[in-house]
């Protein structure tokens, strides 16, 4: 990741930078050669790094409260005190790309930050998908949205979008996509050859590479590697013994010693929603319409019973014992529904469901003791 | 003053009640078909119901809703509308669909953007997605005049909540808020009757210490109508509300709907008027720029913004609002409400407030 950032701060120099949200459809801004960077990740970043408790607090001294999104206050913290960030912060960005697919948060973050660093700001405004498929006029409405985007970009950055650039980005999106669709099907191996916290690392690319090749390379590697211990029966957890579903996003700052007793006590989670929210497809021959339905179709953006629907899908095709959920304070759209899952899981496949109350950068809402002990009743149980 | 006042009107006395949540549900459209839209306040009550579905940090105000439907207390609603906002009320649409199965709900897809010409096709589009999702469940046409009496209807209350706003230093706080909410709550053609038939009466609770000349006047900002202790507390302090950036407050009455054309594009257009709320974008029309000309026009002497806990909308909006007024020199209290307001803690900031004032 320090590469990644150090990297993208050289190359902004003669490039311009852009901040999106995780959601963005970046394939638009990387064919047309301008650099991305999301803050979401950096976040992430600050809350693996256990820095993100004094970031947030810096947001806090300025009147953000305690219970905003910690994605966004440790950055916030990180834009207002750089020397104390890490890698001294986020380059300046020149353009600012905020899409709601994932959350409502983003809008109020990145409005504050066109405010701090006065430059333009682009809001794609991705409907609530109450039903499966969206209804047309959402994805019209989508694709006109990136119709002017395009010559929004085009009009501040001066760079232009080439069919041909676009063909082929879009097709190593889809590549890319493809790849880590496969490597998240390998979890219903027995052995799992890859356990949830691997994903989590994993999935830096899908997030912040689409449309690169090095994407594309990175897969291919690692779905090398996983054939590979699949054909040596290597399983991610020795001894794997129980296989459970995780929800939510990851808890950075105890990434691995969050999971060592469920690894101890041989469960393996084999798949989840948080890396899934990204196995979406685009059709070349249709790029606004494709893109308008993919990124409407997150799986945070659609509506209960489809969500629902994949999770249950999800549980039958991995074949899990159970499922532990991550009520996470700074994410309502993955938390506000957790029990309704938790209650539609058990009547409709019977599997136990353990919701574990923490936050996914703020350290100061886990609590370890009761962590502990709900874990092992629950590991006790099955 | 100390109880907590259940603020939830007695429904099933109206005609086909229809519940909604949020500032941005077109209520003529709801009224054109049959039924009386009323605002499903929050109330301090809590039966527990809504807390097996959701999570602690949720706001009480969406809590509050499932709760009170789950409880049988909103079994006469003869629907329930909730347009998109946050994420919060993104999640009871769901909540509700699977749960209170009994009352239909009809969800909304307001556009987060209020700018450009895809926002407002994309809102014609939902307008006439929800006339026909009404339509279907009542069985019956929406002309299109039945549509343009409704407008006419709620621009006649608009033009009277207006003129309460116009005079609304003469109530006391308290008072002031229990007419605006009554808007939501009594249908329109008793709310225009009363409201027009006799002169609204000032008075209320004003404290006798501070008569109006040296009262300190105030802006008040946040998303419902919030508590009504808090609205006690102000007339208890002295103070006069001047004037609001409330979600339901005086935005909500600001825009009125075109009585003649396509009355789905006057919906719309109203809609897209509106000063934004903070879930809401406009690349110009900014919050920051309108709480401050509210400031200088009405006189005010300081704003006091009210935040549900756990509101983040509101929660990033008040910083970007606090700043500006900080830039502008004007004073500020953060009050944070929660599903039972603490009326000493309130009392003592909104007491230390007006003395540091005057």
């Amino acid at each position: 990741m320090t590469r990644y950032y150090v990297q993208r701060k050289v190359m902004a120099r003669s490039k311009p930078l852009a901040y999106v949200t995780s959601g963005a459809p970046v394939e638009i801004m990387e064919a047309m050669g301008i650099l991305t960077l999301y803050p979401e990740n950096y976040g992430a970043l600050c809350g693996a790094r256990k820095v993100a408790v004094g970031l947030c607090q810096v947001a806090e001294a300025t009147g953000y409260p305690a219970d905003l999104c910690s994605y966004a206050r440790s950055h916030i913290g990180a834009v207002l005190q750089p020397k104390h960030a890490p890698l001294n912060g986020m380059p300046r960005p020149d353009l600012l790309v905020c899409c709601n697919n994932i959350c409502g948060t983003v809008l109020k973050w990145y409005e504050a930050l066109a405010a701090f660093y006065d430059v333009p700001l682009f809001v794609l405004d991705v409907p609530f998908q109450r039903t499966t498929p969206a209804e047309p006029h959402i994805t019209t409405y989508v694709a006109d949205q990136l119709r002017e985007f395009v010559a929004w970009l085009e009009a501040h950055t001066k760079h232009r979008l080439k069919s041909n650039r676009f063909h082929s980005v879009l097709a190593r999106s889809r590549e890319a996509v493809s790849l880590w669709q496969e490597i998240l099907e390998f979890g219903q191996h027995r052995p799992s050859p890859i356990n949830a916290p691997d994903l989590f690392v994993a999935m830096t690319p899908i997030v912040a590479l689409r449309g690169t090749r090095r994407a594309v390379d990175c897969y291919r590697r690692l779905k090398a590697e996983l054939e590979e211990r699949i054909a040596h029966g290597i399983g991610a957890v020795p001894g794997e013994r129980y296989r459970f579903l995780w929800d939510n996003i990851a808890i950075w700052y105890r990434l691995y010693r969050f999971f060592r007793p469920f690894m101890n006590a041989g469960a393996c989670f084999v798949a989840d929603t948080y890396t899934n929210a990204w196995t979406v497809e685009l059709d070349p021959e249709e790029p606004f319409v494709s893109l308008a339905r993919a990124y409407t179709a997150v799986f945070i953006n659609v509506d209960l019973p489809t969500r629902l629907r994949t999770i249950a899908d999800l549980a039958q095709r991995f074949r899990v014992d159970g499922m532990v959920m991550h009520a996470n304070h700074s994410c309502k759209p993955f938390s506000i529904t957790q029990n309704d899952v938790r209650d539609g899981l058990r009547d409709e496949l019977g599997i136990p469901v353990l919701i574990l109350e923490a936050d996914m950068c703020d350290a100061r809402l886990y609590n370890e003791g009761a962590v502990r002990e709900r874990v092992a009743a629950f590991l006790e149980m099955l | 003053m100390r109880e907590a006042r259940n603020l939830q009107s007695p429904i099933s006395n109206l005609q086909s009640p229809l519940g909604f949540l949020t500032a941005y549900v077109p209520e003529e459209l709801f009224h054109a078909a049959g039924f009386t839209p009323v605002f499903i306040f929050h109330t301090p009550d809590d039966h527990g119901y809504a807390r097996a579905h959701l999570p602690g940090f949720t706001c009480w105000v969406v809590g509050s809703a499932l709760d009170q439907a789950l409880a049988g207390r909103l079994d006469s609603l003869a629907g329930m509308a909730l347009a998109q906002t946050c994420d919060t009320v993104q999640g009871l649409t769901d909540l509700w669909q699977r749960n209170v199965p009994d009352i239909p709900l009809f969800h909304f897809g307001m556009p987060l953007r209020l700018d450009g010409p895809s926002a407002r096709a994309y809102l014609l589009a939902e307008l006439q997605s929800l006339r026909e999702r009404v339509q279907a469940l009542t069985g019956h046409p929406i002309p299109d005049d039945a549509l343009r009496e409704s407008i006419a209807l709620y621009n006649r209350t608009r033009a009277l909540v207006r003129r309460l706003y116009a005079h609304a230093a003469d109530f006391a706080p308290s008072d002031l808020y229990a007419r605006v909410r009554a808007a939501f709550q009594t249908p329109k053609e008793t709310c225009n009757q009363e409201a027009g038939g006799k002169k609204q009466e000032a008075g209320g609770r004003i404290s006798p210490l501070l008569p109006r000349s040296c009262a300190p006047l105030f802006l008040l900002a946040g998303s419902a109508l919030a508590d009504p202790v808090l609205f006690d507390v102000l007339a208890q302090a002295g103070t006069r509300v001047v004037g609001d950036l409330l979600d339901l407050g005086e935005r909500y009455f600001a825009v009125d709907a075109a009585e003649d054309g396509d009355p789905l594009e006057a919906l719309a257009d109203r809609l897209l008027a509106l000063v934004p709320t903070p879930t809401k974008h406009h690349h110009q029309r900014t919050r920051a720029a309108h709480l401050l000309s509210l400031v200088r026009e009405r006189r005010a002497h300081g704003v006091i913004f009210a935040r549900q806990k756990f509101c983040k909308p509101h929660g990033f909006d008040y910083v970007q609002l606090a700043h500006a007024l900080d830039r502008a020199g004007v004073p500020h209290l953060l009050v944070e409400l929660e599903q039972a307001s603490q009326v000493g803690q309130l009392c003592t900031r909104v007491e230390a407030f007006v003395e540091m004032l005057t």
